[in-house]
């Protein structure tokens, strides 16, 4: 059988605080195999940006095992975490996170920077992920003359410019109105579908909710509820 | 990579760049002025106690005293025969020196009795003035310096008394006449002094042909003198003005060190203020595969950048500016030339030695460093969840 892409086993993730810790996640086992389209659901505090960050090697368990990408997460040293996450894993995070002096093609060009590619290759991927998102016209454009919809997409061509294995999104619709929303699911969907990229989101939207092909729920830390949906 | 992306974030800045690169770039300006006229200053007072005083060395007589004037009356002895060829070459010029009271206008003024040649041309006292063409003048023709006569009241022309001492213990006196005032910038060839021709001195204290001082015009004659002569080289007859001249730039360094503080303050502030204001963008970078050290070094390769481009702003704006203040330098007012202050009499130039002015860059550049780099370590301790969520 193939190895799952994100491999969770009774993973728990404990914040010290004044009154003895507060356990964001526990006892949480979980199989994500590659090619997935699923989303972490749950009521704010049921733990899914911190699931989402540790399986994007941001942060760290306390408990338990997770394997991502064939790497066991508390095992990777700093280096070879962002080594991980510069080559494997993409980011869109809710506030798209943009580089404000950067303009839309330099900031989908900064993952390849990190990748040291060079500006042939850089240049051919840069210009393809802009295709995906539909952004191509905006590519001299500030991040701060851009519309939400369009800040968004250009976040996601940042994401996908390196042809990560795992995309990571947490909430990023969250600052969109319904058109954009569905427009940005679409394009996440083309591509997923397109190239097999595993896409994770965290999210409480409905609108994406209806999107994927598979939802588990998160209650005060602990799945819940792990729907496959057939016919998507 | 790095340096590209710090590049770039320094034309996003905008005016804050400019505003830390116009600050570095008066910084550099400030520091280079100030250095550059203390050199200049240092070296126009060691050319002019060259030229006017000390030659490139002398020999002083075991016995004397130039702050003691009961020992001038010891301190001297006959020309060695050897070196009177020196002497017609002008590679040395020998000095008698003697005590004596000057009586302007009804007052005593105790003054040293200088002789030297009045064909010599090593120094630039004006000693052709003390030149003697009649067998019996009436008066002695000697020179004074600005100091001397703005204190006694005499100037070109003048008749004084003179008295004095020979060697055998005989009181003398004698006329004399002002027949220049110089303008020298050495004080110590000027206060309390009167020069007059060395032949005329020797005769009138009994003497021939001796001398207290040797001035050498080349550092490496050997005069073969004996022990009751001290050689004294330069760099020791400088010791006393630049001692003043370090005392006084320690006040300079306290303006440089003030505009290096500024200079740190601005680039830590700009610095500083980025971690806070950027602590979304560093959680970013963290997210899309950049290491903590890879973090560190932008920031500082951004702090550094702005110190490039003060220099490269201090080079073309500077640099027209220093080189005219080096080739025509600053005129200074007449006030300050009255005080008689070594270096002080005529325009200031400045000098920029080259090594100073890397040791001083290589400064700026290190402190730099340091206040870019600070903010930056506190970037390392940033976790990158906090980071994205922009918290420190």
């Amino acid at each position: 059988m193939k190895e799952p892409l994100v491999k969770i086993r009774d993973l728990s993730k404990l914040y010290p605080t004044g009154g003895g810790g507060f356990l964001a996640l526990s006892e949480l086992d979980l199989d994500i195999p590659a090619g997935a389209f699923m989303a972490l659901v749950g009521p704010s505090g049921s733990g899914k940006t911190t699931l989402l960050n540790i399986i994007g090697t941001l942060d760290s368990q306390t408990g338990g095992e997770i394997e991502v990408l064939g790497h066991k997460v508390d095992t990777l040293d700093a280096r070879q975490s962002a080594a991980l996450r510069a080559e494997k894993i993409g980011f869109i995070f809710q506030s798209y996170n943009l580089l404000p002096v950067y303009n839309v093609y330099e900031n989908v060009e900064l993952p390849l920077l990190l990748l040291k590619m060079d500006k042939a290759e850089r240049h051919e991927a840069v210009m393809q992920a802009l295709k995906w998102v539909g952004i191509t016209d905006k590519m001299k454009s500030r991040p701060n003359q851009l519309s939400g919809g369009e800040g968004q997409r250009v976040s996601i061509a940042r994401a996908m410019v390196k042809r990560p294995k795992l995309v990571l999104a947490d909430e990023p619709t969250a600052n969109l109105d319904t058109e954009n929303s569905v427009n940005i699911l679409d394009t996440m969907l083309q591509i997923n579908e397109e190239t097999g990229t595993t896409f994770i989101f965290a999210t409480h939207d409905q609108k994406v909710i209806d999107y994927m092909k598979r939802v588990v729920t998160l209650i005060d830390g602990k799945k819940a509820k792990d729907d496959l949906k057939t016919g998507n | 990579m790095l340096l590209k992306l710090a590049l770039k974030r320094i034309a996003g800045n905008g005016w804050r760049s400019v505003f830390n690169i116009l600050i570095l770039f008066l910084v550099l300006m400030g520091m280079l002025f100030i250095q550059g006229m203390y050199d200049g200053w240092m070296r126009t007072a060691r050319r002019q106690k060259e030229e006017w005083e000390i030659g490139a060395g002398h020999f002083e007589h075991s016995n004397y005293d130039k702050y003691d004037s009961f020992t001038f009356k010891d301190s001297f002895a006959k020309i060695p025969d050897h070196i009177q060829e020196l002497i017609r070459q002008n590679e040395v010029v020998p000095i008698l020196v003697f005590s004596g009271v000057l009586y302007p206008q009804g007052r005593m003024t105790p003054i040293s009795i200088k002789g030297i040649p009045w064909d010599q041309a090593l120094l630039k006292i004006p000693s052709q003035m003390l030149r003697v063409k009649d067998e019996y003048p009436g008066s002695l023709p000697t020179v004074i310096g600005q100091d001397m006569a703005r204190t006694n009241g005499l100037s070109q022309g003048d008749l004084v008394s003179m008295r004095f001492k020979d060697a055998r213990g005989v009181f003398n006196a004698y006329d004399i006449e002002i027949v220049k005032v110089m303008a020298t910038p050495v004080s110590s060839i000027d206060e309390s002094q009167v020069w007059i021709d060395f032949t005329v001195l020797n005769s009138l204290v009994a003497l021939q042909n001796s001398a207290t001082l040797f001035i050498l015009k080349d550092e490496a004659t050997q005069l073969n003198l004996g022990s009751n002569w001290r050689y004294i080289s330069q760099k020791k007859s400088l010791e006393d003005v630049l001692a003043m001249m370090k005392a006084d730039q320690a006040g300079g360094y306290v303006v440089i060190a003030l505009l290096l503080f500024l200079a740190m303050i601005a680039i830590f502030d700009t610095q500083i203020l980025a971690v806070f204001k950027r602590r979304k963008e560093i959680g970013t970078l963290i997210a899309l595969g950049m290491t903590r050290r890879q973090i560190i070094r932008l920031f500082t390769y951004e702090g550094c950048l702005y110190m490039v481009f003060g220099t490269i702003l201090t080079a073309i704006l500077g640099l027209p500016l220093f080189i005219h203040l080096g080739t025509k330098g600053i005129p200074l007012p007449q006030e300050l030339s009255n005080l008689n202050v070594g270096g002080f009499s005529e325009t200031m130039k400045s000098y920029y030695d080259p090594l100073t002015i890397l040791f001083m860059l290589i400064m700026v550049f290190v402190l730099t460093l340091f206040a870019s780099w600070l903010p930056a370590a506190k970037i390392a301790r940033m976790k990158a969840t906090q980071a994205l969520r922009g918290k420190v």
